[in-house]
């Protein structure tokens, strides 16, 4: 037991305190992203399987999403989603087809890029949602 | 003094490791059009305001969206499954808890992926069954 926490910590420092810079931010952004996207995807995958095994349970599990709190949920999701996509691609690309971009400067221009892009994507689609929650949830006019 | 430019071409006999490493990859670009495709409909277009259990049955009725679904959850769910073992085994090192925790996720990604394949197949039939 002692051994497990001692790797948590060592790995959870070696996440921390390394200091890659763009690399180093892009692959912790990567990381939660990504985990955090299978952990709506989980959720999402068994209550969506309501609408066979539990159709009266449905409703109630989309209330809850229609609340504030999920709402403001969804648009960090939709970033992690734009995130995690624009970053792979950059990895997924580099990996089986530029291999000679591999390089640590060419990579820092990369991870900018997909950073903008990312934000640049998500900006209207977090503007939409959050108006739909303004009008849905706190009476704006549509 | 080598340059990092100089890309050395390695054969690696195919592995287990080899060909989630190569289904990331895939899988990932596959996800692409079908999870930003979904979002975009769903979250954005949408909304879950207007959401509900006929919205889903009559998405199901459709062969095509029961096709695009299936992908999806399967491109998906198997992506970010393998992705959680990969981030696990940055704790985890000894060879038989990789192993256990491997089959544990396996096992968790077999049964919720049933659940959602089974939903996404049989819901718009069983619902015009009931009506």
């Amino acid at each position: 037991m002692t051994s497990l926490v001692d790797s948590f910590r060592t790995t959870m420092r070696g996440y921390l305190t390394y200091r890659g810079r763009e690399g180093h931010l892009a692959f912790l952004l990567h990381r939660l992203t990504g985990l955090g996207t299978l952990l709506f995807l989980i959720i999402h995958i068994v209550d969506t399987s309501f609408v066979y095994f539990a159709p009266h349970l449905y409703a109630e599990t989309i209330e809850l999403y229609r609340s504030t709190p999920f709402m403001i949920g969804e648009i960090f999701l939709v970033f992690s989603v734009i995130y995690h996509g624009v970053n792979g691609v950059r990895i997924a690309v580099v990996d089986m087809w530029l291999p000679h971009k591999w390089t640590l400067t060419a990579q820092k221009n990369w991870t900018r890029w997909a950073v903008l892009i990312t934000i640049v994507l998500w900006l209207p689609a977090a503007f939409i949602m959050f108006r739909s929650m303004l009008v849905h949830n706190f009476g704006f006019g549509g | 003094m080598t340059t990092s430019s100089q890309v050395r071409k390695v054969e690696v006999k195919p592995n287990y490791e080899n060909v989630a490493w190569k289904w990331m990859r895939y899988s990932g670009i596959a996800l692409i059009p079908l999870a930003w495709t979904h979002v975009l409909i769903k979250d954005i277009v949408v909304g879950v305001h207007a959401i509900d259990l006929e919205y889903v049955i009559v998405q199901w009725s459709s062969i095509g969206w029961q096709v695009f679904d299936i992908l999806l959850l399967a491109f998906a769910f198997a992506h970010g499954m393998n992705g959680l073992r990969q981030v696990s085994f940055d704790f985890i090192h000894g060879a038989g808890a990789r192993k256990a925790v491997s089959w544990g996720l396996f096992v968790m990604w077999l049964v919720i992926s049933a659940m959602g394949a089974i939903a996404i197949i049989a819901a718009a039939q069983n619902h015009l069954a009931n009506l």
